[in-house]
């Protein structure tokens, strides 16, 4: 059997100071598979994400992301996993206010030592930029970018490490139509040159046509007892 | 206060440049004579007579002045300020001296250590500001060195002096003092012997320079104020003619050479006229020799 | 630079102004304490080797550090006078060089100062431009006094018509200027000098005026008796000195008698100095004999108090700055805490995100000693130059 992007067995995780619990009996994706998961705002899909990544460990089960347990791992080596094999693209795209549009981006080398900052590196920075319309716009804050901007630098920067995984939360949130578009070609295009594969959490209804598989984020939830 | 200076002079440092130190002077020659500056020719004969080789003299007075009444600019005083000895003769003698700024540890009063000998001037004019105000004081004579004696202990002040400015040469001041000495003695003892032949014969002076040659040497001597270049006038006659009715000189001293019609009739009235140069200034070669000259002409005009 | 560095640096250049406030506080923090003491370190060595190169002072018993003060930087009101006569003691004893000073008068704002050649010797000052004074009304200007007053060889100043030894006042002298000295970095560079007999007229106590026994003066005189001239107060004093009146000027008195303010006194060794030490300890004494040193150790002991509490002072405030920084940093952090999730998020490691946050604390640190070293150094470098233009002249 080929070695599943994640796979998350018998997971509970309960959510603090709350009455509920995430269950997960198993959940698992395939290399190169696009999975959505749909759900209202607010109902904790972002913690599903977490579970995945290696940055929320569940109180009971097991994590194994591109080949590896990653809730074996302790929290230096989840870091370093996560660096390497997982893009993330926040709900909220989470630049730094104080860095330019190519610093963003590049971001995950500078802040592991795992990734070495190289030439390759830059230029693939450089032609993610270029690929959704930012080539100009490198040496600007994200305070002079638009909405739609500021989201795609988000995109590369998930991109730029080349990772087996993709994980983005509501990645077309509070974009305009055109823009919603721009994003999902950006990802889709990545998911089917490099083969990695991609979940993606939201309550938008529209974008589950382009995912191979829906799942219902209520399956997961459950009472606690 | 001077914290607050202090802390507000951080704020203006960057406008300080460093400055460049300021070249030290070059240090003082202590090799080569010791530069004697003079105030008339007397002492620069007794310097230079007695320094020799170890002393280079200078005067700077113009020929033609009068060195008592001479007033240097201000560049020749600075020249006075470069000696490493200022020899004055005191007595009130140039009074420029007490106008200018000179070292004071170079300047040397020859005639300090008689000062109770100096004779006042007759006659002086003083001033005071007010009924009460401070007064002028008189003048004294101040041709010392006419009276050899004085002008002996003038050559021991300088003597003394230059042997404390280099002590090395006392040997050599020594020496030229005892020659200077021994000179002056002999000058002494000539216009005595030349006064004694005079004996209490009344004479006449045409200044009020011969103050010290006539108490040294007891001459019945009363001055007039007659230039030698100048024609005295008919007032003057008379106050001469009047003068020598109760002071009957056969003799008149003058500082130099008179116009030869005054001596004309200077001696139609029987009185000789006998050039006595003071010598304040230079005369001819030598000093000494200039006042061997005075005592041979006063000893022809006796004979 | 490490990519946590980088991040680090960009952060601070982001938020410059505030970087700039806090680098600016640290600097001055660190700076304050050691540039006082550097400063005040500079100003004792000035002000001891000022007073190192003068022997002993004498003067009227009373205040000894005005008397330093006055006669060593003019820098004090001029102190009660002493007679010359005082100055040709010294000299007579054989023990020491007198060399007299008078203080009290002004040109503009420059102290002038009257005094002998002996004087320019004793502080090594020579010429730099024209020549050193030679007669009456003539002055020598220090370097900086010529720079700010305009004046050099050949031109003129007035002394300023103020009273100091006379009630009723006394004229202004206009001066000569003979030579302007060359820079000495000490308070002589600020005065102008001039012959003490010189200042003994602009004092009033000798004048000029034309020769009372004239025809041409006798709108002057009061009376006349035989050669006895009283003057009359309504005669024209000269107010400057020049080469056809100068042999008019005279002093009436004792020279002994007329005034001066201090003397600066050479001893020939120190036995000497011991032996004119003690010459001046009966208590009935009118004349005190100093030496500028222990005047001056005194003077400056007081001045490393004032210091050790100045910086205590600044340390106290530093403590309250650094605290107040830290707090800043913690905010700051604190503000941060969405970046550092995020940067835990995509993969930051421990060390890599510690390293961003006390990059911040560390660069502002760092940069703040560095320019505080640099205005030590500044300090170091000129500071000598700029006690002696603002604080000792």
């Amino acid at each position: 059997m080929a070695t599943a992007a994640f796979e998350l067995s018998d997971i509970r995780f309960r959510y603090r100071g709350g009455d509920f619990e995430l269950r997960v009996p198993e959940l698992r994706l395939e290399a190169g598979e696009r999975v959505a998961v749909i759900g209202p705002s607010g109902a904790g899909k972002t913690t599903l994400l977490h579970l995945v990544a290696g940055i929320a460990l569940p109180d009971r089960g097991k994590v194994t992301t591109a080949g590896t347990e990653i809730t074996a791992l302790g929290d230096a080596a989840r870091r370093a996993f996560r660096a390497r094999h997982v893009g993330l693209v926040f709900q909220e795209f989470e630049l730094l206010e104080y860095l330019s549009v190519l610093d963003n981006i590049l971001l995950p080398y500078r802040i592991n030592p795992a990734l070495r900052l190289d030439t390759p590196a830059r230029a693939r920075a450089r032609a993610l930029a270029n690929g959704v319309g930012l080539g100009e716009k490198l040496g600007r804050p994200p305070a002079r970018l638009s909405h739609g901007e500021r989201q795609r630098a988000a995109l590369c920067r998930a991109l730029v490490t080349e990772p087996d995984l993709v994980l983005a939360d509501e990645p077309t949130g509070n974009l305009d139509p055109d823009n919603k578009q721009r994003a999902l070609d950006a990802l889709f295009a990545y998911a089917d040159r490099s083969g990695a594969a991609l979940l993606t959490v939201t309550h938008d209804h529209d974008l589950l046509p382009h995912f191979q598989r829906v799942i219902d984020f209520k399956s997961f939830w459950s009472s606690g007892s | 206060m001077r914290l607050a200076a202090l802390l507000l002079l951080l704020l203006l440092l960057p406008a300080c440049s460093p400055e460049s130190q300021a070249p030290a002077p070059d240090a003082a020659a202590t090799a080569g004579p010791l530069v004697v500056y003079t105030v008339n020719a007397p002492l620069g004969w007794m310097a230079q007579r007695i320094g020799g080789e170890a002393v280079e003299v200078r005067f700077p007075a113009p020929a033609d002045v009068d060195p008592a009444l001479w007033s240097p600019e201000s560049e020749t005083v600075a020249a006075y300020q470069g000696g490493d000895l200022i020899l004055l003769n005191g007595a009130g003698y140039a009074g420029w001296v007490a106008r200018a700024t000179l070292r004071r540890r170079a300047l040397l009063d020859t005639s300090a250590g008689f000062q109770d000998r100096l004779i006042p001037v007759e006659d002086a004019t003083t001033h005071q500001h007010g009924p009460k105000g401070d007064h002028s004081h008189g003048e004294v004579a101040f041709t010392t060195w006419l009276d050899a004696t004085l002008a002996a202990e003038q050559a021991r002040a300088v003597a003394g002096a230059l042997a404390d400015t280099r002590p090395a040469d006392a040997e050599t001041f020594a020496t030229g003092l005892a020659g200077v000495e021994s000179d002056l003695a002999e000058l002494d003892h000539r216009l005595a012997d030349a006064a004694a032949s005079l004996g209490e014969a009344p004479i006449l002076f045409s200044h009020p320079v011969y103050q010290y040659l006539g108490r040294r040497y007891r001459l019945n001597g009363r001055s007039l104020h007659w230039e030698p270049d100048a024609h005295p006038g008919a007032g003057e006659w008379r106050s001469l003619e009047a003068l020598l009715r109760e002071h009957p000189a056969r003799l008149m001293l003058w500082e130099a050479e008179p116009v030869p019609s005054t001596a004309q009739r200077l001696k139609a009235l029987g009185v000789e006229s006998v050039v006595f140069a003071p010598c304040g200034n230079r005369c001819g070669d030598d000093w000494l020799g200039a006042m061997q000259d005075n005592a041979a002409r006063l000893e022809a005009a006796l004979r | 630079m490490s990519g946590a560095a980088y991040l680090a640096w960009r952060y601070l250049l982001h938020h410059r102004i505030k970087t700039l406030i806090l680098v600016l506080s640290i600097a001055l923090i660190v700076f304050l304490p050691i540039g006082l003491r550097v400063l005040v370190r500079q100003s004792a060595a000035q002000l001891t080797a000022r007073a190192e190169a003068t022997p002993l002072v004498l003067g009227a018993r009373g205040s000894a550090l005005e008397l330093v003060l006055a006669s060593l930087y003019f820098d004090a009101e001029p102190p009660p006078s002493i007679a010359y006569a005082e100055a040709t003691r010294v000299d007579e004893s054989s023990l020491a060089e007198a060399i007299p000073l008078h203080l009290g008068f002004r040109t503009r704002d420059k102290p002038i100062v009257g005094t002998t050649l002996e004087y320019f010797e004793l502080r090594g000052l020579h010429v730099a431009a024209g020549r050193m004074l030679a007669v009456l009304g003539e002055c020598v200007v220090g370097a900086r006094a010529a720079a700010e007053l305009g004046v050099g060889p050949g031109d003129a100043l007035v002394s300023s018509p103020e009273t100091v030894f006379q009630l009723a006042g006394v004229y202004p002298l206009k001066m000569r200027v003979a030579g302007v000295l060359a820079p000495s970095h000490t308070p002589d560079d600020g005065a102008v000098f001039v012959d003490l007999k010189t200042a003994w007229i602009i004092a009033g106590l000798g004048h000029g005026h034309r020769d009372l026994a004239d025809a041409k003066a006798q709108t002057d005189v009061a009376a006349r008796e035989g050669g006895r001239i009283t003057a009359k107060a309504s005669v024209v004093e000269y107010n400057e000195i020049t080469p056809e009146n100068a042999a008019s000027f005279h002093f009436h008195g004792e020279q002994a008698e007329l005034p001066i303010s201090a003397i600066l006194a050479r001893p020939r060794d120190a036995k000497a100095r011991a032996l004119l030490l003690g010459r001046y300890q009966a208590p009935d004494e009118p004349i005190q004999v100093l030496r500028p040193t222990a005047v001056m150790d005194e003077l400056l002991e007081t001045v490393v108090t004032v210091e050790s509490y100045a910086v205590a002072a600044v340390g106290a405030v530093g403590v309250a700055t650094l605290a107040t920084a830290g707090l800043v940093f913690l905010l700051s952090i604190r503000l941060r805490r969405r970046e550092i999730e995020t940067l835990v998020k995509i993969g930051g490691s421990r060390a890599s995100v510690a390293t961003v946050l006390l990059s911040e604390v560390v660069g502002v640190t760092l940069l703040g000693i560095v320019l505080a070293g640099v205005l030590t150094l500044v300090t170091s470098r000129f500071g000598e130059a700029a006690i002696r233009r603002f604080l000792l002249s």
